[in-house]
């Protein structure tokens, strides 16, 4: 009986961890962000970014995301913004080619929706991030939306000369829309 | 001085947009020529954010300077060979173009490189194109340069043929665009 209930759960158990894996089609997702210049808003994306999505909204507690942003691939449709970001008084991509974010927590708000608790590493600094998460599923596929607000001084962009809030702002929308499929 | 213009000169009016719009082609040429050689920091953003307003200021007073001058008689010119009457129309017409259209193409690639737009910094002015544009961002960009070293050219003749009335012909042409009331007409009568 012992034995049996082992190797129901060592049956079980791979399937329990792939069931909530999801692979993300990058053809329909984006990662986008709204800032501020010269008092009017930008918007920009990085086109290259790669994600691990492990997430069923019935077992917040195994749900984990894991994101990888190649910086370089900023693209915020101005020619001259987008030859300065990855500058060293910006992005620094020299240095920091690479940003990571990683879940630590899920919790369920009081209002229902999920927060995502977890550490952005970007341009060498970790910061603590919550991200709201939106998660819908239809049939095999889903799609996911989170959204935060970073402080982009936080993170040494645009300091020093740059670190004037009044000419860029220092708020960041951030937004990740993911299309989903097993 | 009268605001409207008369036969013989021109008037407040008149003579207010000419010589505001005067200094600010001298400030903007200045500021233009020397804002592209400055390194990339924040001041180089603020020193074309002052481009970009007072180029739009001069566009705002050209349109209601032609406004103005399209319901005004015109000073009779001083005697002179048919050429030179023709010359100084045709100058004249150069330079109402060019004060239109050196701030629109500036406006142009403004919008076509997907910058900013904000009227010393109070009022949002819209973008002539739907984001960015590159082909029309380089165009637009030579015509602005183009169009700079024609208005260039075109002040140097204005300017000379003031002074060659003024100190030459001896005549009223530049005394005219002048506000001194007791100036004397050195020709006839200056009212």
């Amino acid at each position: 009986m012992k034995r049996m209930a082992v190797a129901a759960l060592m049956l079980a158990l791979p399937f329990a961890a792939f069931a909530q894996q999801w692979k993300v089609d990058f053809a329909h997702s984006a990662l986008t962000f709204t800032g501020t210049y010269q008092g009017e808003r930008f918007e920009g994306r990085f086109k290259r970014f790669d994600a691990k999505i492990d997430y069923d909204p019935a077992q917040l507690a195994s749900a984990k995301f894991d994101v990888t942003i190649d910086i370089a691939s900023v693209d915020t449709a101005n020619a001259e913004r987008d030859q300065a970001l990855p500058g060293k008084d910006f992005f620094d991509i020299a240095q920091f080619p690479r940003a990571h974010f990683v879940t630590t927590r899920f919790r369920k708000a009081a209002n229902g929706e999920v927060v995502a608790s977890g550490t952005l590493s970007l341009r060498g600094v970790a910061q603590p991030v919550t991200l709201a998460v939106k998660f819908s599923q239809a049939g095999n596929g889903a799609t996911l939306d989170v959204d935060t607000t970073l402080k982009r001084l936080d993170f040494g962009i645009g300091s020093g000369d740059w670190a004037d809030t009044s000419m860029i702002g220092n708020d960041v929308a951030v937004h990740g829309h993911l299309t989903l499929t097993r | 001085m009268p605001l409207r213009n008369t036969d013989t000169r021109w008037g407040g009016v008149a003579q207010t947009f000419h010589w505001l719009i005067a200094i600010l082609i001298l400030a903007q040429g200045a500021i233009g020529l020397t804002m592209v050689d400055l390194g990339m920091t924040p001041t180089k953003v603020k020193v074309f954010a002052l481009h970009k307003s007072i180029g739009l200021t001069v566009l705002a007073l050209a349109l209601l300077r032609l406004a103005w001058r399209l319901t005004q008689r015109v000073p009779r010119d001083p005697p002179m060979p048919r050429w030179q009457h023709i010359a100084a129309r045709v100058s004249h017409v150069l330079l109402y173009v060019l004060i239109l259209a050196l701030p629109l193409s500036g406006w142009l690639f403004n919008s076509a490189a997907n910058f900013p737009l904000e009227w010393f910094g109070v009022v949002h002015v819209p973008s002539l194109t739907q984001g960015l544009d590159p082909t029309l961002k380089t165009w637009s960009l030579r015509a602005h340069v183009v169009l700079f070293w024609i208005l260039i050219g075109a002040l140097t003749v204005h300017v000379a043929a003031a002074l060659w009335h003024h100190f030459v012909r001896r005549d009223d042409v530049l005394l005219r665009m002048l506000p001194d009331e007791g100036r004397k007409s050195r020709t006839g009568v200056l009212r």
